[in-house]
């Protein structure tokens, strides 16, 4: 977790603006430092990763709301966008995530959150949207050499499409890539009724096995 | 007993013949008919014909009528896609990010959308049902109704950036409610249950709930009262422990509660309230039935001392549910409540 202490004078006030969802602020706020010649890379390390750290220490399991989140990540998704209009460089040391909604679910507002999580954690994120068929889940993960897939789910009827994601996945010799599931309807599950590696509580608890798998702290 | 007198006495504090069951089964109903959803949600005469079937088969004390979660925001002009085997969704919100709620006008319950259907198909309901079983309508509460004019994330944002013009638009989901819940209770609904599945704590903080729904909810619940509603039920699914509390205050004779607050945390929040939960929904999927038993067992025996306890799923029981489990929770009171 990033300390206090281990952030730059100069980024507090950018850290403050994303923990208080201002995301007309955060903008301004990184434009400054650009300007002032903070690389776009320390903004994201020490600036967006620390707040996403402290935003993650207070979200917990008990306390954990959608409007909350939304407003910190519309803040990370602003600079994000400021820094690398292209989109995020791929990360060798963290790798590609890959998350979607299945087909036959609508429903996106979850994985929403997930991909806004991720962005500001730093990982690159590849998002197939919604009603996403599993081929073409299979196809992208191993096209972007992805190293976990998340799916959110927020009705039942998706169940029986996420437990074939696994078999899916191995028969196109992608048996490494992580699964990871989550939302109002799968949370309810254990990770082997789904043949997952890991049901998460909310998209900052997926974040943590994700970090957790990348540390080897996870078989 | 019949079902109407053992959940109007349970809901009144008396004793009753055994702990009631009103499992919030709406498309369910379809799927144990061979119906489409899209079929259903359109027919007020055809989801009437398969509640009542339903209830024939399992015997439960309630019975919903519910349709789905776009039936208001239709009526208002939100553009829908309908599916045969999941809900539908609403494509086109009638209200485009931080517009003005106030400028749209109040739906007619007797012409606009499928909110007549929806009454045609609580008269049937009643007529099918008598006095026999309870019958309740169903509205979205206001953060909800509000959620689905401008899709939840623009709702969520304009809450943050536009305060009070997402005030404006509470207050115009609130007399939306008010005058659909009338219109249900004059069709024939003995009381209505209002949904409100946004203001949970999952989805906004606590503080929103106490500060912006809940003098909007005095206004619904206390309206429906004086429209001849014989309780105000209130439902918001997810970690509701942080509001539970407040549900009296809001006028809530009922309060159902999901599986993510324990029956012993929600009887100690609302000691006075009738409790309605919590089995986990998703497990009438496909958990074996002797799971349904012995859980909804639990249930019972921890509330038999208190009474006022309607033995339910948190949240809706989903669509493509296996009949045995929910065969299982109606036999769990039969044989043990």
């Amino acid at each position: 977790m990033a300390g206090t202490s281990a952030v730059p004078d100069a980024l507090r006030a950018l850290i403050d603006a994303l923990l208080d969802g201002d995301h007309a602020a955060a903008l301004a706020e990184t434009r400054r430092l650009r300007q002032a010649g903070l690389p776009a890379e320390t903004i994201v390390t020490a600036g967006l990763e620390t707040a996403m750290s402290r935003l993650d220490d207070k979200c917990t399991v008990e306390s954990f709301n959608l409007l909350e989140i939304m407003l910190v990540g519309r803040a990370v998704s602003a600079v994000v966008r400021e820094l690398y209009p292209e989109g995020l460089p791929r990360d060798d040391r963290r790798g590609t995530l890959v998350v979607a909604t299945l087909e036959g679910d609508v429903h996106d507002l979850g994985k929403n959150i997930v991909k806004m999580v991720l962005i500001g954690k730093g990982y690159r994120v590849v998002d197939l949207g919604r009603d996403c068929p599993i081929d073409t889940l299979v196809a992208a993960t191993a096209r972007e050499g992805a190293r976990g897939v998340l799916i959110s789910g927020l009705i039942s009827t998706i169940v029986p499409q996420v437990r074939r994601v696994r078999t899916a996945l191995r028969a196109h010799g992608l048996d490494a890539v992580w699964v990871v599931a989550g939302g109002a309807a799968l949370k309810q599950f254990a990770a082997a009724e789904l043949d997952v590696d890991y049901v998460a509580e909310n998209a900052f608890d997926g974040a943590r096995y994700i970090e957790r798998r990348l540390e080897g702290e996870v078989p | 007993m019949n079902g109407y007198e053992r959940l109007l006495a349970t809901i009144r504090g008396q004793a009753a013949d055994r702990t009631p069951v009103a499992p919030q089964l709406f498309g369910h109903a379809a799927h144990l008919c061979n119906v489409s959803l899209r079929d259903y949600e359109q027919s007020g005469a055809l989801m009437a014909d398969c509640q009542l079937r339903m209830q024939a088969h399992y015997r439960s004390d309630a019975v919903f009528a519910f349709m789905d979660f776009c039936v208001e925001s239709e009526a208002l002009g939100s553009r829908v896609r309908f599916y045969d085997t999941q809900y539908p969704e609403i494509v086109d919100y009638v209200l485009p990010a931080q517009a003005d709620a106030g400028a749209l006008r109040l739906p007619d319950p007797m012409a606009d959308g499928r909110l007549p259907e929806m009454l045609r198909g609580i008269a049937a309901l009643r007529a099918g049902l008598g006095d026999r079983v309870l019958l309740t309508g169903c509205l979205l509460g206001p953060m909800t109704l509000a959620a689905q004019l401008y899709g939840i994330e623009n709702a969520l944002f304009l809450a943050a950036d536009m305060p009070e013009r997402y005030e404006t638009a509470l207050d115009f989901a609130t007399a939306c409610a008010i005058r659909y819940g009338q219109a249900q209770l004059a069709a024939g609904a003995h009381l209505v249950t209002v949904f409100d599945p946004a203001a949970s704590p999952a989805v906004v903080p606590p503080a929103f709930f106490r500060q912006l729904l809940l003098p909007r909810l005095q206004r619904l619940l206390a309206a429906l009262r004086r429209a001849g509603a014989l309780a105000t039920w209130l439902n918001i699914a997810g970690p509701t422990a942080p509001i539970l509390a407040s549900y009296p205050a809001a006028g809530a004779d009922i309060a159902t509660f999901d599986y993510e607050v324990s029956v012993a945390e929600a009887c100690r929040l609302l000691p006075d309230s009738c409790l309605v939960g919590n089995l986990k929904a998703l497990d009438f999927l496909d958990a074996h039935p002797e799971r349904i038993t012995l859980a909804a067992r639990q249930l019972v025996d921890a509330c038999r001392e208190r009474g006022r306890f309607i033995l339910s799923s948190g949240c809706e029981i989903p669509p493509e549910s296996a009949p045995a489990n929910i065969a299982a929770l109606l036999a769990a009171c039969d044989a043990g409540g």
